[in-house]
């Protein structure tokens, strides 16, 4: 090797730690500083969502500043109006649940006794089960847990909403430059390979995530106006509930519509309810399935049934329902990353 | 430094010379001022060492670039049929102020068809397809006019290569 070709591969070597240094000092300020990682998490989808808005005020020769300020008093707007509207509404549902909870829980686990003795008789007790047994003490855990830690969780939500949109604002004006002072690290061998996968993981993320808001916001605006109209309690908590669950493929809108059935179930409602409740979470899927899904999502990620459940399970695994959540979107980017990855040292003449 | 005679008040001489750099260029010469401080945010100022390749050819390419300083190689591989053996020739030198990989800004999986090798210290301007997304996006008529300009370049490439493709038929006719 000539002593140009040594220098070459020297400065691609510290270049390529500076970048991967920062990525993963990045990395571990998302993950490790508390309250960070959801943070980051609001500020990518407020992100996603407001920066259409903000190339559309820039292109009639605003400012990119001043083109981030105006949507975001916008959106600051209709969350404010949004929060007088509907807090007071969700904070009552929110004491009536708490209060009418072990009324529920009992529900809860009468219906896995029902469940665990009729399979049993099905089986003829040739496989003893115990759902009861499983499954009960999961959710025990998870509902104390959810009420024990609702304060804390509402004072981590003061630090969010400061943070969040401090993040947001700052990726909007510029989050473009600080990606392009990160991309200059790159050894120029990788250059053009990473410029490029930056775009498309940035393009994917965008559509997918405007996407699954748009199915979450319509989903839980059919399911809350259904709920309504049948004069279901608690309408805006299960709206809620279920539209963010929803991002969840294949397992979020059955775990959705779990709530309603057994709070009808416990308040003693009949058989015309629950099929009337299956209607109303039915017909939001079908609409989701059928006219969202095959527009909206299915051409931004392409990712098979197996790999979903897949990312599911281990997403679930890691991080509980946020990881199930984050999960099919991080995948996608993998996914992106390693073809790109392969083709470029494989695939490389034609 | 001789603070005394030194020119303290020449701001942004290195913004300024990318700026001039860049409306020399034929793809960016019709922007407005406005229209090329915003191409001047975008674009990737790369330096290269004597010997550095830039890319090579087969590999995925994605954009252009443009010489502020130095001079590339161009070389194109060919496999030697009777050997097996691959065999570059240079195909040209290019100086500052060329350019070259514009095919690459609109073609889909676009594949570099020559490899291209920094000559001596080179300081190039890549302008990638990501990078002419995103001004179409936030300035259109900047897009629209860097577009114009692309389908020229092209247009006057496939021109020259159909006028040297029939003088080469005809020669071969006559012969």
């Amino acid at each position: 090797m000539s002593p140009s070709e040594r220098a070459i591969v020297r400065e691609r070597r510290i270049k390529l730690i500076f970048f991967l240094g920062s990525l993963i000092l990045l990395f571990l300020v998302i993950t490790q500083v508390q309250n960070m990682l959801i943070s980051f998490l609001f500020a990518f989808v407020s992100y996603y969502l407001l920066s259409p808005a903000v190339d559309i005020i820039e292109r009639r020769g605003f400012s990119r500043t001043l083109a981030t300020v105006i949507p975001f008093l916008f959106a600051a707007l209709v969350v404010g109006v949004c929060a007088i509207i509907f807090s007071p509404m969700l904070v009552n549902q929110l004491q009536t649940l708490q209060s009418n909870f072990p009324k529920y829980l009992y529900a809860a686990n009468y219906f896995l006794e029902n469940l665990e003795s009729q399979i049993g008789s099905l089986m003829q007790n040739v496989y003893p089960i115990n759902i009861k047994g499983t499954i009960q003490p999961q959710i025990m855990g998870w509902a104390t847990a959810f009420f024990q830690k609702l304060p804390e969780f509402i004072s981590q939500s003061f630090t969010i909403l400061f943070l969040a949109p401090f993040l947001t604002f700052f990726m909007l004006t510029d989050g473009r430059d600080f990606s392009r002072k990160l991309l200059s690290f790159v050894p120029n061998n990788f250059f053009e390979l990473t410029l490029n996968l930056n775009h498309q993981i940035n393009t994917q993320m965008g559509g997918f995530i405007r996407a699954r808001l748009i199915e979450s916001i319509v989903v839980g605006l059919i399911i809350w106006v259904g709920l309504l109209i049948l004069d279901f309690p608690y309408a805006l908590i299960l709206a809620l509930f279920a539209g963010l669950l929803n991002v969840i493929p294949y397992v979020g809108p059955v775990l959705g519509a779990l709530p309603a059935l057994l709070i009808s179930f416990a308040s003693g409602g009949n058989s015309a309810e629950i099929l009337w409740i299956i209607s109303i979470y039915g017909l939001a899927q079908v609409i989701d399935t059928v006219v969202l899904v095959p527009f909206l999502v299915a051409k931004i990620v392409d990712l098979h049934p197996v790999t979903v459940v897949l990312a599911i399970i281990i997403g679930s695994q890691l991080m509980g329902i946020l990881g199930m959540i984050i999960c099919i979107p991080v995948v996608s980017a993998l996914k992106v990353t390693f073809i790109a990855l392969y083709k470029h040292f494989t695939d490389f003449r034609t | 430094m001789n603070l005394l005679w030194e020119n303290l008040f020449r701001t942004n001489s290195k913004e300024k010379s990318l700026a001039q750099k860049l409306k020399q260029n034929v793809l960016f010469s019709d922007l407005s001022i406005s229209e090329m401080k915003l191409v001047e945010k975008i674009v990737n100022v790369r330096t290269y060492r004597p010997s550095e390749h830039i890319f090579r050819q087969g590999e995925v390419g994605v954009g252009m670039y443009i010489i502020a300083k130095g001079c590339v190689n161009i070389y194109v591989e060919e496999i030697v049929p009777t050997t097996g053996e691959t065999k570059s020739a240079l195909v040209t030198q290019l100086k500052e102020g060329d350019f070259f990989g514009d095919l690459a800004l609109v073609e889909a999986n676009s594949r570099r068809s020559a490899t291209a090798i920094a000559h001596d210290e080179c300081t190039l301007i890549g302008f990638f397809k990501p990078d002419l997304i995103e001004v179409t996006q936030r300035n259109p008529t900047a897009g629209v006019k860097i577009l114009m300009r692309l389908g020229e370049v092209l247009g006057t490439r496939l021109i020259e290569t159909t006028t040297k493709i029939t003088s080469l038929k005809k020669e071969k006719a006559t012969t």
